[in-house]
């Protein structure tokens, strides 16, 4: 029993982190996206990622107060991103380079 | 505590660590992918794949009526929406011509664009 509980435990620290590695390699490429459509991905995948996060926790403390938090950010957390594509990434066309090619990235 | 509980508890934190990990593995996707449309195709797997494991583990571990129910809201909830938000991302994307430096080997979504005569709108002019 304990010895399972401590494997547990292990498991989730373990998932914990490895959200939190995720958000920290996300920002950057939030910081850092050429365009602002990777920004609206990034955007996308952050609320699943507070979303997972949220259940670690409540499957580490066994309650369920954040459930509506979870499901709102579900419903929405893709406003974000369709009104980044259909009203700002117009005007932010790639950048040319020297040779006239975009540069894509 | 029965053997049940017990084996439910394991398997969910399992889960919880296989959906952590998908989710890391589509964020280290989206770092190293060259352009949009690929980075949104490596960013699909934390939002269904990880995110579909994180909430079964969560279920095997609470295994209370209404935080299934809840569960299962937020599943479709997050399967709804995600394809809405891609789908505009991809259409901005072809639209302000951002599809990759390699160009697409077959386009089939410019004809439908252009109004059928001349050659239509190319992408990146």
């Amino acid at each position: 029993m304990t010895v399972l509980h401590t494997v547990e435990e292990a498991m989730l620290v373990a998932a914990v982190v490895m959200i939190l590695v995720a958000g920290a390699l996300l920002l950057h490429r939030i910081w850092y996206g050429p365009s602002m459509l990777d920004r609206a991905v990034a955007l996308d995948v952050a609320a699943a990622l507070i979303i997972a996060g949220i259940g670690v926790k409540a499957a580490h403390d066994g309650d369920s107060f954040y459930f509506p938090v979870m499901l709102v950010l579900a419903f929405l957390g893709f406003t974000g991103s369709v009104g980044i594509a259909r009203f700002i990434a117009v005007r932010d066309r790639p950048a040319r380079r020297p040779d006239g090619k975009e540069d894509h990235r | 505590m029965s053997l049940w509980s017990e084996a439910a508890d394991l398997i969910g934190a399992a889960l919880l660590l296989l959906g952590c990990l998908q989710s890391l593995l589509g964020v280290i996707g989206m770092l190293r992918f060259p352009d949009v449309l690929s980075r949104s195709h490596a960013a699909t797997k934390p939002q269904t794949l990880g995110m579909l494991l994180v909430l079964v583990g969560v279920a095997l571990r609470l295994r209370d009526g209404i935080d299934l129910g809840t569960l299962a809201l937020i599943a479709f909830f997050q399967f709804l929406t995600s394809p809405v938000a891609s789908h505009l991302v991809a259409r901005s994307a072809y639209r302000t011509g951002q599809t990759g430096s390699r160009g697409l080997l077959r386009d089939d979504l410019d004809p439908q664009l252009s109004d059928g005569d001349g050659d239509g709108e190319r992408p990146g002019t």
